[in-house]
């Protein structure tokens, strides 16, 4: 089946950028990122609250190519019918829209993205202040353009604190990719794609404690360590920016 | 034998297997009685005008069995003792249940039967130890006594005309476990005897062997003392705060105690995997086994002790037989 | 899942605290573990292990497939996890999808590597048959027939001695004329060809009950746990994933102490499985 050349497929495109970009990592040691970025910098963040009229919270966030709008509901009455229990219940969604990637896709439900994030909020919320009662989160990923969930659970955070539900701190949430001996904060779809490994920190910077965190590939301890500190480091400024935003609103 | 999940080596097999042998042996010396299957057909002189008891069927004429297990005759009377089955609880039989719904004027427990008990608020001795009439504000305060999935020892009052179970704790000795282990075993271990408390004094350990399967095994306290309304205040609160760790550890049960529980929690383990009767002499017998020969308390799980363990019974059977003949 | 007393409760923080758990334990010993291969005669690999009272089950079938156009020199792999209503009566139905669903993304994150496939216990470009062409399949299925908590774990090391026992079947290819050519592929039903696992890590799961953390925790200890971190470590002693879960967080020095416990223990339990392993292909055998 030979390929008609005057049809345009962005996958293939994508697929094509990808080969050159790998192309580029494995050629030289210090490449430059196709943002202009140096390694250790992440993209501008933008947040701001308040992006839906229905939710009792919402927040958006634009990180470079990423854009999210969560939602959050509550807390109301459990739907399910639920034993006993004294302290709330937190649900969480993760979608992404059909127009989210390159090539048009279903635009369902992310169950992974769903747990994690549910992890990530869980130890962040103060779930007692609300028994029997159920505070849903819905994200909807409108763009995705690399380190989605990171983006998701900062943006989820923010929204929670514009609810209005009681939380022990906010969240904040950066990933890192490993390229061999490199390490690339906030990494773009296209990075992620090519990838020896990655590392996720989501945490509650004031207490400095990390909720959730997730890595894959490859690592040695000292690597951790280092990819772990420039994570929080980062959690900490990404912390300061939500702040910021929260206090726009208020004054 | 159903859960020997142990890698064996050699010899152990070799040892484990003698073993069973002789104990197969023993038991079809011991067995007068005979042993039936479902749909196995059950002897008997058709003249006597026989009566059909629990575990057996009509068909074409014969009696069938419809359980897995012995024939046993009371004068013309033919019925099956299940060889495994579910609790079936008798009038007076001392039980350990968990509380898992408090409705009114009454705690729903699971005790291994097929429903649920129910312990009145009425059939128990409240904190206070007067007898009075319960008052609303009682009923209020349920949860003072007992929460949901608090463990309680009670006793079997009776059945209700629908057919529900009744319990009753009106004695200082029942009443809700703490600082302890639960352990649940098929019920047809333990036999019904005249003792199911018993304080292993050697050990400062309190053993609570349920009718129903559930074994618990916990610190031995004073049952003297109405440790109650005491207990309410030096409980631990479940909010993880640093502060509080530090006074828990203080509550904690001692370390030599500990071992004793342990010790003797692995061994009811161990006979229940093995499905040897459990009775306080042969718990206690397996606990003290395992400390002469200096296995460690984890290692009482372990293939070495499983294998001792089962050469230990046939001897004991051994004994008794002879002391039969 | 049992709801446990206050009492119970506390007597089980109080034994992790004293460094004496309620089957004897202590902190970092893990249960008696049993292990079978070649279970399953249809698949190509197979392997049951019990960690005392948990007990899981894993089949390993290859099939011939076209590799990814992305990744024209890799085979594929897709880990499921199923757990069976056997196991306990909450996983009827859709009940046990959510913990199904998060196991197989964890124990994906430890054997598959990252993107490019750099510290994958499994070596995606062995499956290769003709690059861009034919590739092996390779459907890890595991199966949870009782549950007695840390089943990560017993799922991990399950897939390791699977793995083990996996042969698969020699191909000879025969190259059509042209490029473009779909080839002749024609599998051998006598030769096999051992699978490599020698990189295939271990996942150690630390769960933290109190201010300690234990190994290996049963389903009870689990109920009472703030937070665990399941480590997978290879025979070099690098991490190759890691996974967090339960809401609580974790001071990142806590992070490091444990991960630096968990490649300590983790080395004794790769030895315990490859002895475990020899000797249930020396039963096989007989």
């Amino acid at each position: 089946m030979a390929t008609n050349p005057a049809t345009y497929s962005p996958s293939q495109s994508l697929e094509r950028r990808q080969q050159q970009q790998r192309r580029k990592i494995f050629l030289q040691a210090d490449w430059t990122r196709t943002d202009g970025r140096s390694f250790h910098q992440c993209r501008p963040a933008f947040m701001r609250t308040g992006a839906s009229n229905a939710a009792s919270g919402s927040a958006y966030a634009e990180f470079g190519g990423t854009k999210v709008i969560v939602s959050v509901f509550g807390p109301r009455e459990s739907k399910k019918a639920m034993m006993y229990s004294d302290t709330g219940r937190l649900n969480c969604n993760v979608s992404y829209t059909t127009f989210s990637t390159p090539t048009r896709g279903q635009g369902s439900d992310h169950k992974e993205y769903s747990s994690m994030l549910h992890k990530a909020l869980e130890g962040a919320i103060i779930l007692e202040t609300f028994p029997k009662t159920t505070v849903d989160v819905f994200a909807l990923v409108l763009e995705s353009g690399g380190s989605d969930l990171p983006v998701i659970i900062s943006c989820a955070s923010l929204a929670l604190a514009d609810a209005g539900i009681m939380m022990y701190d906010l969240v904040s949430s950066v990933s890192v990719s490993c390229f061999g001996n490199n390490l690339v904060i906030d990494p773009t779809a296209e990075e992620e794609a090519c990838q020896d490994g990655s590392l996720m920190i989501a945490c509650m910077p004031a207490r400095y404690e990390v909720t959730q965190l997730t890595l894959t590939g490859e690592w040695s301890t000292a690597k951790i360590n280092e990819a772990m500190e420039l994570c929080l480091d980062a959690c900490l400024k990404l912390a300061n920016i939500m702040r910021s935003c929260l206090k726009e609103i208020a004054s | 034998m159903r859960d020997l999940q142990l890698s064996l080596n050699q010899t152990q097999r070799v040892r484990l297997q003698a073993a069973l042998q002789q104990l197969q042996d023993l038991a079809s010396q011991a067995a007068g009685s005979s042993s039936v299957t479902i749909a196995d057909t059950i002897p008997v002189n058709n003249e006597d005008g026989i009566l059909k008891g629990h575990g057996t069927s009509e068909l074409d004429g014969q009696v069938v069995a419809t359980l897995c297990g012995v024939v046993e005759r009371v004068n013309k009377l033919v019925y099956v003792r299940a060889l495994r089955a579910r609790y079936k609880p008798e009038v007076g039989d001392i039980i350990v249940g968990r509380v898992i719904e408090i409705a009114p004027k009454r705690w729903r427990l699971e005790i291994n039967f097929s429903q649920d008990a129910v312990l009145m608020l009425s059939s128990m001795n409240l904190p206070d130890g007067i007898q009075r009439r319960r008052t609303a504000v009682d009923e209020l305060n349920m949860r003072t006594i007992f929460e949901e999935n608090d463990v309680v020892c009670a006793e079997v009052r009776g059945f209700q005309h629908d057919g529900s179970l009744h319990l009753q704790a009106r004695s200082q000795k029942y009443g809700k476990l703490e600082r302890g282990q639960l352990l649940t075993v098929p019920a047809y271990l333990v036999k019904r005897r005249k003792q199911h408390f018993h304080h292993l004094e050697q050990y400062c350990v309190d053993l609570i062997l349920g009718c129903n399967g559930f074994i618990w095994v916990g610190e031995h306290l004073e049952t003297g003392e109405n440790n109650m309304l005491e207990d309410r205040e030096k409980r631990p609160e479940t909010s993880k705060s640093n502060m509080i760790h530090e006074e828990q550890e203080q509550t904690f049960t001692p370390l030599e105690v500990r071992q004793h529980i342990c010790r003797i929690a692995n061994a009811v383990r161990l006979l229940a995997a093995l499905g040897f009767i459990l009775t306080v002499e042969s718990i206690v017998d397996t606990a003290e086994a395992s400390a002469s020969s200096n296995i460690e308390i984890k290692d009482m799980l372990g293939p070495e002790f499983y294998v001792q363990t089962v050469e230990r019974e046939v001897q004991r059977r051994i004994l008794l037989s002879r002391k039969r003949v | 899942m049992v709801g446990l007393s206050t009492g119970e409760k506390h007597f089980i923080h109080g034994g992790i605290a004293q460094d004496l758990r309620s089957d004897g334990r202590k902190r970092l010993h893990f249960r008696p573990i049993s292990v079978e291969t070649g279970v399953i005669p249809q698949a190509n690999g197979s392997a049951r292990v019990r960690l005392g009272a948990t007990d899981v089950i894993v089949s390993i079938k290859a099939e011939l497939g076209k590799p990814n156009s992305f990744q024209p020199d890799k085979g594929k792999v897709a880990i499921f996890i199923d757990c069976s209503p056997t196991a306990a009566p909450e996983f009827e139905g859709r009940g046990g999808e959510e913990l199904s669903s998060e196991l197989s993304v964890a124990l994906e994150r430890c054997f598959l590597g990252g993107k490019t496939g750099t510290g994958a216990g499994i070596d995606l470009s062995s499956l290769i048959v003709v690059e861009g062409k034919v590739c092996w399949d390779l459907y890890i299925d595991g199966l949870v027939i009782s549950s007695d908590g840390n089943l990560l774990d017993a799922l991990a090391a399950a897939i390791k001695v699977a793995l083990s026992n996996t042969g698969i079947p020699k191909v000879n290819v025969d190259l059509g004329a042209s490029p473009d050519d779909q080839p002749e592929v024609d599998v051998s039903d006598e030769e096999f060809l051992q699978f490599d696992t020698s990189g295939v890590p271990v996942v150690v799961t630390l769960t933290k009950v109190g201010r300690h953390y234990i190994v290996d925790a049963t389903l009870e200890e689990e109920s009472q746990m703030s937070s665990a971190v399941s480590v997978s470590v290879n025979r070099h002693g690098h991490i190759c994933g890691l996974t967090k879960r339960g809401g609580a967080g974790l001071d990142p020095s806590v992070i490091l102490d444990m991960i630096s416990v968990a490649k300590h223990v983790s080395q004794n339990l790769i030895s315990v499985l490859d002895s475990e392993i020899a000797a249930a292909e020396a039963n096989a055998d007989e």
